[in-house]
């Protein structure tokens, strides 16, 4: 199972998906995109506390990470 | 008959780890505790070590290859670091929506190993005191 990473207020929501069902990978693309397009930053893990940012839907990664647009406090 | 006698290590150490299962099972439960969890799996074992050990962990920007620290916390928490390790200029940014500790720290990490340039320029500058950071405290 792969799995999405939202950060929000309450922690995290996690949403898990089977990268074989088209349909459910279907779906994870679609919140990507909208996650993106919202101003979320989408990262994946490339080794141990290694971190890259990804621009565009992995279907192959395990584990991607959203976080909401940085302001300056 | 009925004194008491020391736990076998056996037992102390089942008592460990229940009383580390109870703590692992609470902290799950609290926005702060599943941010910290999800920051520990995402750093660098060292990263782990010196939050673990100092309260704050180091990383290495994108572009510049500046070294920064992150103290445990949500705001005011980001510092510049010389080659000696010395406090330089502050940095105070981090993700809109009020997140949990870990979530912002974790943000902060990612945006300055990934886009350190972003995460500057939207970063507001604050002149770090010495005393504000000696009271870092290590997150376990």
């Amino acid at each position: 199972m792969a799995i999405q990473i939202v950060m929000d207020r309450t922690g995290d929501r996690h949403h898990p998906f089977d990268p074989s069902d088209l349909q459910e990978v279907a779906k994870a693309e679609q919140r990507f995109y909208e996650l993106t397009n919202a101003g979320f930053t989408a990262a994946v893990r490339t080794g141990p506390g290694q971190i890259s940012q990804i621009r565009s839907f992995d279907p192959t990664a395990d584990e991607t990470l959203f976080f909401p647009r940085l302001i300056g406090g | 008959m009925f004194g008491f006698r020391p736990a076998a290590s056996h037992v102390r150490s089942r008592m460990r780890a229940a009383r580390m299962l109870f703590i692992r099972h609470g902290a799950e439960r609290t926005p702060e505790g599943r941010s910290l969890l999800l920051l520990r799996r995402w750093l660098s074992p060292a990263q782990q070590e010196q939050l673990a050990t100092k309260g704050y962990f180091e990383v290495v920007g994108s572009e510049s290859g500046k070294r920064y620290r992150i103290y445990a916390g949500t705001s005011v928490n980001v510092c510049e670091i010389d080659e000696r390790g010395r406090v330089q200029d502050g940095l105070c940014f981090m993700p809109i929506g009020a997140l949990p500790i870990g979530d912002v720290m974790l943000a902060q990490k990612i945006a300055l190993e990934t886009c350190e340039t972003n995460a500057r320029a939207v970063a507001r500058r604050f002149t770090p005191s010495t005393f504000q950071f000696r009271q870092a405290r290590p997150l376990a």
